[in-house]
């Protein structure tokens, strides 16, 4: 697959304030790349360098193989983006903007584009309200449905499902996931939903104060964190001694009613398993969890807070 | 340049002004109160004089200013209504370039300028029956002029807006009528002390309206006060580009137009 975006070296400072630094990354063709970090992380000024919506201080952005300060307008023909947090003009309505937006690019036949994403986004109820009486699903809905009018060949999209119900939300992963498999787009996406983001992206970039902390597949990356979840069901007499005992060890353990949650390497489990067994910590039910994309977040998040 | 752009962004503006009350009244109900309230007075104040031209003299006055206040304010308040709709991330990550919206807020402004024209001019004709359209051929190049303050005077403010975001938005709205009692639209410019003639004199706006109240009173057209009017129109137009390009570039740095 060969790439459709590289950036390279990019850097952006707001006067002393270091908000992107020295990062590289690229998406290839048909590729869903997570863009992932803790707020103020550099992740949304990323996607405005990539977008021409901040000049850059340092690096360079290109798309399609040509440099996109060069061919700003050319590459934007074939790239749209859609943020939760961006509106469209809310005295029009849904078919006015995106008519108008239809006019910002090269498309063959307008009406029968607008007509037609109206309808992929069961907008057509809609179509003749304002933007100010949407919803906020329905306004996230029409962002999107914006940002598919160009038949975009690379799709930029800030927290796409933030604010919809789970079924919309369902619904524009599988269309996503759908664009991907049928036109070969490339997107690249950012969220706080680490299972969107395991569902749906190949690869993750993390980053943490505007750095590249990591830039991998959410599997290797769940599975570069080598501590599970051992949740264990207790009677209360024994929930006091594994308390003490994971005290003792300094194991991180947490009550959640009947339940004990220890936090223990995964290789670690059976002798710990064994040792409170002998200490007579006899449980009812026991569930191991996994390392979740979620626990990579948060232990990054964590270990490199600014 | 590509035309379909520019007409997507005319579309969007002009959808606004059926849909947005505030819009409708900046073209029609605010030079509607003016042609009232100054016009009455003028009525008054040429029947104590006995002065039959003062009337014709400002109600033209208000009906040709109002085509440099809607050239600006269609520049201005389109910055603004993108900045207040958080549309400018939508429209800036399209194909769009930024002399494009220039030229649609421009083209747009011509549209509004000369539709608020036409109203005002058919307003003080019924009220007045001052018949402001009788200027014939002469209503081109003043119209011209005009509207060629009222992009500069726009791309100016509108680059102040960039800088400094809608903290300072009331300059949309008043800074043309910083300039207005230097431009002598009612009376002549000798009538002004001489520091404030001294300011009309690099006025654009003062060449034109002593340029329609010569044609009123004599039915003469001065061509020196036209080319004089348009070589400094042509100057501050080109520095008022100048500065809204860079006003760009610098929001751009900053990253002001990226705050969704």
């Amino acid at each position: 697959m060969s790439y459709v975006l590289q950036a390279n070296h990019l850097t952006k400072k707001f006067g002393k304030f270091m908000a992107v630094d020295n990062i590289s990354f690229g998406l290839k063709e048909g590729e869903i790349l997570g863009l992932l970090g803790p707020n103020g992380a550099g992740k949304t000024t990323t996607l405005q360098m990539l977008l021409g919506l901040t000049t850059v201080t340092g690096g360079s952005i290109s798309y399609f193989g040509k440099d996109f300060y060069q061919h700003r307008s050319e590459i934007l023909e074939e790239v749209n983006f859609s943020s939760a947090y961006t509106k469209l003009p809310w005295l029009l309505t849904v078919r006015q903007n995106l008519t108008f937006i239809s006019y910002l690019y090269n498309i063959k036949d307008r009406k029968a584009r607008v007509n037609q994403i109206i309808k992929i986004f069961h907008l057509e109820k809609l179509a003749n309200q304002e933007v100010r009486h949407l919803s906020a699903g329905e306004t996230t809905r029409l962002n999107i449905a914006k940002s598919l009018i160009n038949f975009p060949k690379v799709l930029l999209l800030d927290e796409p499902t933030a604010s919809l119900d789970p079924e919309v939300a369902a619904y524009i992963r599988e269309f996503l996931a759908n664009e991907r498999k049928q036109f070969q787009v490339s997107i690249i996406i950012t969220s706080h939903n680490m299972a969107e983001v395991e569902e749906l992206c190949d690869r993750v970039v993390f980053i943490n104060q505007g750095k590249v902390i990591a830039d991998d597949t959410p599997e290797n990356l769940a599975k570069s964190i080598e501590i599970s979840h051992v949740r264990l069901l207790l009677t209360p007499d024994v929930q006091t001694k594994l308390i003490d005992y994971c005290s003792k060890y300094k194991l991180l353990c947490e009550q959640e009613g009947r339940y004990v949650i220890v936090d223990i390497k995964e290789k670690d489990i059976p002798g710990f398993l064994q040792k409170i067994s002998e200490l007579g910590i006899s449980y009812d039910e026991i569930s191991i969890e996994r390392p979740s994309l979620e626990d990579y977040f948060l232990q990054k998040a964590r270990t490199t807070t600014r | 340049m590509s035309w379909h752009r520019i007409y997507g962004l005319i579309l969007r503006y002009s959808y606004l002004l059926f849909r947005n009350p505030d819009r409708a009244a900046d073209t029609f109900y605010w030079s509607t109160i003016d042609l009232l309230v100054w016009g009455l007075t003028g009525l008054y104040v040429e029947r104590l004089a006995g002065n039959l031209l003062i009337i014709n003299i400002i109600i033209s006055g208000i009906v040709f200013y109002y085509i440099i206040f809607r050239s600006q304010g269609e520049v201005s308040v389109n910055l603004l209504e993108e900045y207040w709709s958080h549309n400018l991330v939508n429209i800036f990550v399209s194909p769009l370039k930024f002399g494009e919206w220039m030229l649609a807020v421009v083209v747009n402004g011509v549209i509004k300028g000369l539709l608020g024209f036409v109203f005002a001019g058919a307003v003080a004709l019924v009220l007045y029956k001052v018949a402001v359209f009788s200027y014939g051929f002469y209503l081109i190049p003043f119209i011209f002029l005009l509207m060629l303050t009222g992009w500069f005077l726009g791309f100016f403010v509108s680059g102040i807006i960039l800088r400094y975001g809608t903290k300072i938005q009331f300059i949309a709205w008043t800074f043309t009528s910083v300039f207005a009692p230097f431009s002598a639209i009612y009376y002549p410019v000798s009538f002004l002390p001489d520091w404030a003639q001294a300011v009309a004199a690099i006025l654009p706006t003062s060449y034109v309206f002593e340029g329609l109240r010569e044609v009123i009173r004599t039915g003469h057209f001065d061509p020196a006060k036209f080319w004089i009017s348009l070589v400094l129109n042509l100057v501050y137009l080109g520095l008022s580009i100048v500065f809204i390009r860079s006003s760009f570039k610098k929001a751009l740095e900053r990253g002001l137009i990226n705050t969704y």
